[in-house]
């Protein structure tokens, strides 16, 4: 039996190579079922809008990436895994609304939508996925909201706007920015490194906590900031404390580095 | 945002003629309060009956002798309350001021160190309340409020928390099924790390139930299971 079973298959093999129609239909059937099973659907589109535009982003599951550009319009770019999902952008009196999760209501099985933005400088964005990473960069409007429901890392580079809200369960989230004067900054994880990296003048009034105790403040370490719970907490002012910040990790560190 | 302000507030949130302020404010506080989560479902169910019908409803049989009726229940009705508190008051007024307030000088003392005590007890809790009041301030603005310290507030609101997470606990059991396997994965994996959050909270509490940083930490970490329930069961 096991004698057989390799002469059998040279057999086909050989009959199938003597057949040259036959074998590139085979080959042609083979590769159109493949990209169908991976196929992916891309969507392009730009809409001219105000330079304080708000662009709001729902999505269920796939990466997105802002960034800012000298243009009073927004490209936004989209990738969708198969199966695809329905994407219909809306622009309303103040900016755009992608709302993945209401254009596929009823749909449980969609593939990942990876998008790409790009944003006037002094856009607002309010985004959410349920998972994935979120990116972005160079932002220096009125409210930059990165919020993932599961797992995902945050990464806000370049960063000046006067609410920053980060929040995930599963990863990491680190911020390079500034802290304007009267802002509201608040990072929270699950079970993630916070990095904050902003400039040594920065003002702030501080509440980082994480049961882990590992709260690196470096270079604003002052006097004045109160440690509770045995260093699981620290609450106080950094300077004139003009903005407000509010760091929180379940199982992670928070990291402050000087820029 | 409290109750009232969020009730008065949902219509407009429905048409949509509500600020981006308001409305993200109406949204958290929506997402926290299940009282004033299922009004806007109500309004929102009896809003989108009237868009469907369209002012086109069957009328009642004898539509006439209804309406009728109707009106004479609603007169008789304010007849009587017209009446009645006026006969009450009048008769209240009648008999003090036909009263005669001649009293004796140890009534007249009684009555004096009776002011005297209720002015005092009064002053004395008032200002104790202002006290308290303003040292719960003064935590809100050093960032330590989010928990008043008694184990019996802390087992009170984890109690309420907990039937608010078992319901949308039970609302994502019945959709997830639909789900694929990579987001049943990922929402599992998750409710682990905010599960080990609680649980890690509540040894720190059963060591030292004054500990004012597990409380936050436990109630930031319900409030996070909550809100991962709520998002995965829209799915």
């Amino acid at each position: 039996m096991i004698g057989i079973l390799p002469t059998l298959t040279e057999t086909s093999r050989t009959s199938l190579l003597r057949k040259p129609a036959l074998f590139a239909f085979v080959l042609v059937f083979a590769a159109l079922s493949v990209s169908s099973v991976f196929a992916q659907q891309h969507l392009s589109k730009r809409y001219p809008v105000r330079s304080n535009v708000r662009v709001e982003l729902k999505n269920i599951s796939g990466t997105i990436t802002v960034e800012s550009w000298n243009r009073d319009e927004v490209k936004l770019s989209a990738t969708m895994e198969s199966p695809a999902a329905n994407v219909s952008p809306r622009q309303t009196g103040d900016g755009l609304i992608v709302d993945v999760m209401a254009d596929n209501r009823g749909r449980s099985d969609i593939g990942d939508v990876n998008f790409k933005l790009q944003v006037p400088v002094n856009s607002s964005v309010d985004l959410e996925t349920k998972r994935g990473q979120i990116t972005v960069s160079n932002i220096r409007g009125g409210l930059v909201r990165a919020h993932v429901s599961s797992e995902g890392d945050i990464e806000l580079n370049g960063i000046s706007a006067s609410q920053v809200f980060a929040q995930n369960l599963i990863g990491n989230i680190f911020f390079d920015g500034e802290f304007s004067r009267g802002g509201t900054y608040q990072f929270q994880s699950g079970k993630g490194e916070i990095t904050i990296r902003i400039p040594s003048d920065s003002a702030f009034s501080l509440v980082a906590a994480t049961p882990t105790r590992r709260i690196a403040l470096g270079p604003f370490w002052n006097d004045g900031l109160k440690s509770l719970g045995d260093g699981r907490k620290y609450t106080g002012d950094v300077g004139d404390g003009r903005s407000s910040v509010m760091v929180t990790t379940f199982q992670g560190s928070i990291t402050f580095i000087r820029k | 945002m409290n109750c009232e302000k969020c009730q008065d507030l949902i219509s407009d949130f429905l048409d949509g003629s509500i600020s981006h302020q308001d409305k993200t404010t109406l949204s958290s506080h929506l997402e926290e309060c299940l009282h004033c989560a299922e009004v806007r479902d109500d309004l929102q169910s009896i809003v989108g009956f009237c868009r469907t019908q369209r002012g086109q409803y069957a009328s009642p049989p004898n539509e006439k002798a209804l309406w009728l009726r109707i009106r004479n229940m609603i007169e008789a009705g304010a007849s009587v309350a017209a009446s009645a508190p006026a006969t009450t008051r009048k008769s209240f007024l009648n008999n003090w001021t036909a009263r005669s307030w001649e009293l004796s000088f140890p009534q007249l003392a009684a009555m004096v160190a009776a002011i005297v005590l209720i002015v005092s007890l009064s002053t004395a809790v008032g200002l104790r309340r202002w006290q308290s009041g303003g040292a719960v301030d003064a935590k809100f603005q050093t960032g330590q409020n989010s928990l008043s310290v008694g184990a019996t507030d802390v087992r009170k609101r984890v109690s309420q928390q907990q039937q608010l997470i078992s319901y949308w606990n039970q609302r994502v059991e019945y959709n997830k099924a639909r789900w694929n396997p990579q987001m049943r994965e990922t929402f599992d994996r998750n409710l682990a790390v905010i599960d080990q959050a609680v649980n890690d909270s509540f040894d720190s509490l059963s060591k030292n139930p004054q500990d004012e940083v597990s409380e936050e930490m436990l109630n930031t970490a319900l409030n996070e299971k909550l809100s991962l329930l709520k998002e995965f069961a829209e799915l």
